[in-house]
């Protein structure tokens, strides 16, 4: 099976070609604003590599979030295109997820962090099982702060991947049971090795439920002058 | 002639814009609008907005191509609006027409919204520059020298607020709701509009326009009568600003068509979906000799079909854009 994953919910973006298990092409780049320009030419690039047709490819996975509301959207709106064109199945992959999944877990217990900007992070912890790692909380929103109390009051020794550094310098003192690992952002690799099987097993929702996962409302500031304008013929 | 079939996406705003043109024959042309989203806003917020095009630009693409009877296979390529406008709406479009173009192998061509709205006119009558075209909306107020296709001269535009805009903000004002246009429009019914003797700004500067002094001159108007107990009837005040914000727009329009010597007017944009506009226009139009091209009302407001006129028009040209090539919210025309 020929599988495409775009990720760019984080400021790396990348894609990657897998024939089955094997990586036989992916492309990255860390760059906040460049989604769009970068992805479908990364495409063109690794299929060239591949020696592949994007009439060739089975599927497409697609990192959905949460992270940077205008990349992932970038990723998500390329990933739509390809698979309605090519009428192949779509499936979503969550950032968190495919940090978890990318881990070197050992026996810590896992906390998957992707920075949300504005003083706020996503985050889920996963435990390690035979062959993988299982999500134990749901994708949550917090502060430094918060998440700092939540990984004081797990009980194991814990295992930090994602964007640990914009969490702020002095985020880890005290905190002597944590670790930091690796990887910093998620990648189209990562996001391929969970939606392939998924995909292979037939296992993918209708098109319109890979949707982004923004766990915010947007924001939306309105003047309370505006509000509160009453037209001049109400109380005259 | 047929001319090339061409799938086009509208993402630069609130509408979620997708069609199907050949050549000049619109095959289909499906929206997505938001304004309901948005009204509640009193104005378009950008974040809103991207959500709602990437939830719904596939299965709107799947409509337009249903609607035209076209298959993918029969695409000559594939065009998107690719500025100006808002950076998370016009991103959803363009990488989604530019992943559908690149998934066929297909040229892909980014499309400068304000050459969509001039390209509108030829979906439906034989408009061919030269010609001066004037393009008001909500985000924009320009007058448009179109000497040949693809070669723009920008003779003026909006020094303050767009024309929509002065809609949206009169009509808020007025406690009539967004958008503005219709609601004003729809208010002038019966008014008088000469009602109020509102001013005609920027005299001097015969290719430009101004609105900001149009809602402050309303505003005093109307908070001063209150006071004195004399509040006109709504519908006269409603008319005699969409008598202002129109006559204005003619004088400048029709100063364009003089300075320039040619005979041939087009018109697009939301603020060209009003009533008494079209009337003016079409008078005058007809009292000077001037050919008069103002698309329908679903070709005036953002729409995939007028992306899909000018992507026809660049294709046709040769003048694909890269599989790198990123949106442009400062786009400019010329
Ligand atoms: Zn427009």
């Amino acid at each position: 099976m020929k599988l495409v994953a775009i990720e760019s919910s984080t400021p790396a973006s990348s894609v990657a070609l897998m024939d089955g298990t094997d990586v036989v092409g992916s492309a990255s780049r860390i760059d906040r604003r460049g989604h769009s320009a970068f992805l479908t030419a990364a495409l063109d690039f690794c299929l060239d590599q591949a020696d592949w047709s994007p009439a060739d490819l089975d599927g497409v996975a697609v990192g959905i979030g949460p992270g940077l509301y205008t990349g992932l959207r970038v990723g998500i709106a390329t990933a739509q295109g390809l698979a309605a064109t090519l009428g192949i199945p779509i499936v979503p992959v969550t950032s968190l997820d495919a940090l978890a999944h990318r881990s070197k877990t050992g026996r810590r217990h896992i906390w998957a962090i992707v920075d949300l900007r504005r003083g706020e992070f996503a985050v889920a912890s996963y435990r390690p099982v035979p062959g993988g790692v299982v999500r134990d909380t749901m994708p949550e929103v917090v502060t430094p702060q918060g998440l700092r109390a939540m990984l004081l009051s797990d009980a194991d020794d814990v295992l930090l991947v994602g964007d640990v550094p914009a969490l702020g310098d002095g985020f880890l003192t005290g905190l002597h049971r944590a670790r930091v690992g690796r990887p910093r952002f998620p990648s189209a690799v990562a996001v391929a090795g969970l939606g392939g099987p998924r995909i292979a097993h037939d296992d993918v929702p209708h098109p319109d439920e890979v949707r982004p996962l923004y766990l915010r409302d947007p924001d939306v500031t309105v003047s309370s002058a505006l509000l509160e304008h009453k037209s001049p013929w109400e109380d005259a | 002639m047929s001319g090339p079939t061409v799938l086009a996406f509208e993402t630069s705003c609130d509408e979620t814009g997708v069609a199907v043109v050949r050549g000049r024959e619109v095959l289909s042309n499906v929206i997505g609008s938001q304004v309901d989203l948005h009204a509640r806003f009193g104005g378009v917020v950008p974040e809103v907005a991207a959500r709602a095009h990437v939830e719904s630009i596939r299965s709107l693409s799947h409509r337009a191509l249903g609607e035209a009877g076209v298959h993918p296979d029969d695409l000559d390529g594939v065009a998107a609006t690719q500025g100006p406008g808002l950076i998370g709406p016009l991103l959803v479009g363009f990488s989604f027409g530019k992943a559908m173009a690149w998934a066929r192998q297909l040229p892909f061509v980014g499309v400068d919204h304000m050459e969509g709205h001039l390209t509108a006119p030829v979906l439906e009558s034989d408009f061919e520059p030269p010609a001066v075209a004037l393009l008001a909306s909500g985000g924009h107020s320009q007058l448009v020298h179109v000497k040949a296709w693809g070669d723009y001269e920008v003779l003026g535009e909006t020094i303050d607020d767009a024309a929509g805009e002065a809609f949206d903000k009169l009509a808020r004002y007025l406690g009539l709701g967004f958008p503005g246009g219709p609601a004003i429009d729809a208010a002038s019914d019966g008014g008088d509009p000469t009602a109020l003797d509102l001013p005609r700004p920027l005299r001097d500067r015969p290719l430009d326009f101004s609105f900001s002094g149009l809602k402050t001159a309303v505003i005093t108007r109307i908070e001063s009568a209150k006071q004195a107990g004399t509040l006109p009837p709504l519908a006269d005040v409603a008319a005699s600003i969409q008598e202002a914000i129109v006559d204005s727009l003619l004088e400048k329009a029709f100063n364009a068509i003089e300075a320039t010597g040619v005979e041939v007017l087009g018109g697009g944009g939301g603020v060209f979906a009003n009533r008494r506009l079209r009337e003016k226009f079409a008078d005058e139009a007809d009292r000077r000799g001037v050919a008069l091209h103002i698309p329908s009302r679903k070709l005036c407001t953002d729409n995939g079909a007028m992306i899909g006129a000018a992507g026809v028009r660049l294709l046709q040209d040769g003048q694909y854009s890269s599989w790198g090539s990123n949106v442009d919210v400062n786009m400019r025309l010329g």
